[in-house]
């Protein structure tokens, strides 16, 4: 049985905004799933939905088995929530929060007591516990809201965008902690704008859109599917035009990136020598040169002709090209 | 003299750009005004009231709580100025600290002309008489300048709190001295030791002075003591909203 | 059963530490309507001489009723506030996505409003005691004084809720204030019925506030009697109705986006 099953949801606002248009997905038992897009294109919408806090105009879908419209109680008791507004009461301790949400599933008190300091623990937050959550730092209201998730054991976790706008230690710490659940069998559903979270993390990644699933399979699958390494090149001023005609020759040029000419390398690593012959003889010259092997962005790039916005631009440095 | 000026300017700016926020400056005098009368009305058939029209009698109260108000209103204006960073920009021009305080406070003077206005207004419209052009004049002036007493309260709060947290306790601490008079009847008619704070409050002699608009007319004695009391005021007040601000603008380590 | 009273307690719990956490929610519950109680003492003291005022042992003793309506109408808007303050920080998801009733949610606001009633009602009974009142009704006047402001705040915070879950945000809350006052000033909370100047005599004749008013005075001033109790009983059954009504719909309105 999926974790997490989909059927052509979706959901409108007053005033005809479409934020899902039907979309589709699995998620199955155990696995770390990636909802990857750009701000507005409807995760958080989705997210609201699945965890029964939205209700979809139309579609759709079931989590841990049970569907979210029909049987929401039996939904809120199977999962974990950590939503993108850390849900969290400034004027509360941490371990007055994880107790009020204890008792919210209706742990038994002797019970709640144990669990929710084991909890605290876990996150790293034993010397914080008794303090206002209104002096935590936003890495630790994350690590709280993450654990407050985690009392009632769920099957499925649902995490918006846990690491926005956080240190990279703080990002890192988090990540453990996602793939330490899950080795423990909890699935996940996150939702990130960060490739390479979805990158580094995800089982499976679901790319989605203005509201429609762009993509979707494992980070290799896609990458494959969009398949070729490409070339990166600063050139000198006003070369431009003339470079993209000569490209033309070799290619399809794609988008430039903040005026980085790209081209796609049809024949992979040995394309980078006639590229560079050619712009020689074309008498331009190169500044800069990376090659870079398809990342999550190019996935994006290629099923929506736009980048990710606010996208890690985490490239690999290429290696210098050996000069013909 | 010019900053003082165009810090007014600045301040009355706020009121007409967000003409709705003046509603609940004017909503609340009128608000007791009219409540207070409907509920307190018939303590006028006491012996020893000065006058058979209750809304005449609490009608300087409304006026004062207006002239409160506005004067509070800028205490918070100034803290939020504070909280935003706005005034340490102030600080570092080079307009006198006197300057400042003066442009801040008179500033609350001229917003409290609106509500006064309209209170009296609506009163007027309910049956009370003014007690002659002279007397409205001086009413409106003591309340006006009140206001201006009033703005410095708030101003050495606002610097001592930097905080908008600290607005209820401008508001409601200048409206307590407001009450804490001859507010819903003359002081023989007072009661335990309320009559006493009454006695000895100084804001006693300036609501009797505004009271002389709709109730007693103009007479030596009300408007000497009214002067009096509100130059004291002012003198304390203004004194220590000074202090502060100079205090305030030494520079921290 | 149980279960759900454990929720419906530690909601409750957490409301109540949060408004004693942020002290200037409190003030007006108890600094301002104590205020407001000693200028009307000081300041209409006398009105006990006009021949037709009721019989009663000092002003202090009739004015304490006010006092205690106007705070329990001043806990219901702040539990309003509190309860938008809520929804605009996101809090109220966590309890959305809990699997809790929702009615909890309303049942646990109003229980710390009730809560701040028999505080309102504490306090100023004791006041009043201190300061030279005297509860005719004793010790079961006195207690039937604080159940009635309990009752009365929770009756009244229906109103609050409904208007924090319609609206979402705390300055809508925050802008019923004034007909807060209205409402108190149009009844005989203050002053007596009979003594009230038109149109509040009027309408105090049949404003709900009037007989809630009036049941809380009644075991104060004289010995507790049938009538003015069990029509503040009514009244406030009536307006704890209406208030329930209203978060009802309220929340479904807010819990069907």
């Amino acid at each position: 049985m999926p974790a997490i099953e989909v059927r052509q949801l979706e959901r409108s606002f007053a005033g005809g905004v479409k934020a899902v248009q039907g979309i589709d997905l699995e998620v199955a038992e155990g696995e770390i799933y990636a909802f990857l897009g750009p701000n507005g294109a409807g995760k958080t919408t989705t997210v609201r939905m699945l965890t029964t806090l939205l209700k979809p105009t139309a579609g759709a879908a079931t989590v841990a088995g049970f569907d979210v419209v029909k049987q929401p109680g039996d939904v809120r008791r199977a999962i974990g929530v950590a939503l993108q507004e850390a849900a969290l009461d400034p004027l509360m301790t941490g371990r007055e929060l994880m107790q009020l949400q204890a008792t919210l599933h209706g742990i038994p008190k002797a019970d709640a007591v144990r669990r929710g300091d084991a909890l605290i623990e876990r996150v790293g937050l034993t010397n914080a516990a008794d303090r206002r959550v209104g002096t935590y730092s936003g890495g630790m209201r994350r690590r709280l809201d993450l654990g407050t998730a985690l009392v009632h054991e769920p099957t499925v976790l649902f995490l918006d965008e846990p690491t926005t706008g956080l240190d990279p230690a703080s990002r890192g710490a988090i990540w453990e902690e996602v793939r330490k659940l899950n080795s423990e069998g909890t699935t996940v559903f996150l939702t990130t704008q960060y490739l390479e979270e979805a990158d580094q993390l995800a089982d499976r990644v679901g790319i989605i859109d203005d509201g429609l699933m762009a993509a979707e399979g494992t980070p290799r699958q896609l990458k494959a599917q969009v398949g070729k390494p490409r070339l990166e090149l600063s050139l000198a001023e006003g070369t431009h035009d003339a470079c993209e005609k000569v490209l033309g020759r070799f290619g399809e040029p794609l988008p430039p990136k903040d005026g980085v000419v790209v081209v796609a390398l049809e024949e992979g690593a040995a394309g980078i020598a006639p590229i560079i012959r050619a712009l020689d003889e074309a008498g331009i010259v190169v500044h800069d040169l990376h090659l870079v092997e398809p990342s999550l962005d190019d996935v994006f790039l290629e099923k929506t002709g736009r980048h990710l916005e606010g996208a890690d631009t985490d490239e690999q440095p290429a290696p210098e090209p050996e000069p013909a | 003299m010019r900053g003082t000026w165009l810090l007014m300017r600045r301040a009355i700016n706020e009121v007409i750009r967000v003409p709705g926020a003046a509603i609940p400056g004017i909503l609340a005098p009128t608000l007791f005004l009219l409540g207070l009368t409907a509920v307190f009305g018939k303590l006028t058939l006491l012996p020893g009231f000065s006058t058979s029209d209750f809304m005449a009698f609490i009608l300087p109260i409304s006026v004062m709580q207006s002239a409160t108000f506005s004067g509070a209103a800028t205490g918070v204006n100034l803290a939020r100025d504070i909280e935003q960073g706005w005034f340490d920009r102030l600080y570092v021009s080079p307009l006198s600290r006197q300057a400042l305080l003066a442009g801040h406070v008179f500033s609350a003077s001229l917003r409290a002309l609106m509500p006064i206005t309209a209170v009296v207004t609506i009163a007027v419209i309910f049956g009370v008489s003014i007690q002659g052009p002279d007397s409205l004049l001086l009413a409106v002036l003591l309340a006006a300048a009140f206001a201006a007493t009033v703005a410095c309260y708030a101003t050495i709060l606002a610097l001592h709190f930097r905080t908008q947290q600290a607005a209820p306790l401008m508001q409601a601490g200048a409206f307590m001295l407001v009450l804490f008079t001859t507010s819903y009847a003359p002081l023989d008619l007072l009661t335990g030791w309320f009559q006493e704070v009454a006695r000895y409050n100084p804001v006693r002699f300036i609501v009797e002075g505004v009271r002389q608009m709709s109730v007693y007319g103009v007479d030596w004695t009300h408007t000497w003591r009214a002067l009096a009391a509100l130059a004291f005021l002012a003198v304390f007040f203004g004194t220590l909203a000074m202090r502060g601000l100079v205090r305030a603008s030494d520079p921290k380590a | 059963m149980i279960q759900n009273a454990r929720v419906v307690a530690a909601l409750s719990m957490r409301s109540l530490r949060q408004a004693f956490r942020r002290p200037q929610f409190l003030m007006p519950i108890i600094v301002f309507p104590s205020l407001f109680l000693t200028v009307n003492v000081g300041g209409a003291g006398r009105a006990t001489d006009i021949p037709a005022f009721p019989d009663v042992a000092g002003f202090l003793d009739f004015e304490l009723a006010g006092a205690i309506v106007q705070s329990t109408m001043l806990s219901a808007v702040s539990g309003g506030i509190a309860l938008a303050l809520d929804i605009e920080s996101g809090f109220m998801d966590r309890l959305i996505a809990a699997p809790i009733p929702r009615t909890a949610i309303v049942v646990g606001r109003l229980a710390t409003t009730a809560v701040m009633g028999v505080i309102a009602g504490v306090w100023f009974v004791s006041i009043g005691l201190i300061f030279g009142a005297e509860i005719q009704g004793g010790v079961p006047g006195a207690l039937l004084v604080i159940v009635f402001a309990a009752a009365t705040a929770a009756a009244w915070g229906g109103f609050g809720a409904a208007l924090a879950l319609r609206s979402g945000t705390v300055s809508v809350v925050q802008g019923i204030f004034p007909i807060v006052f209205v409402i108190i000033f149009l009844s005989s909370a203050f002053f007596p019925a009979n003594l009230l100047l038109e149109p509040a005599k009027s309408i105090s004749d049949w404003n709900p506030m009037s007989f809630i008013a009036e049941g809380i005075r009644d075991p104060i001033v004289s010995s507790i009697s049938a009538e003015p109790v069990l029509e503040a009983v009514a009244a406030i059954a009536g307006v704890m109705a209406l208030g329930a009504l209203l978060s009802i719909w309220g929340l479904r309105k807010r819990l069907a986006t």
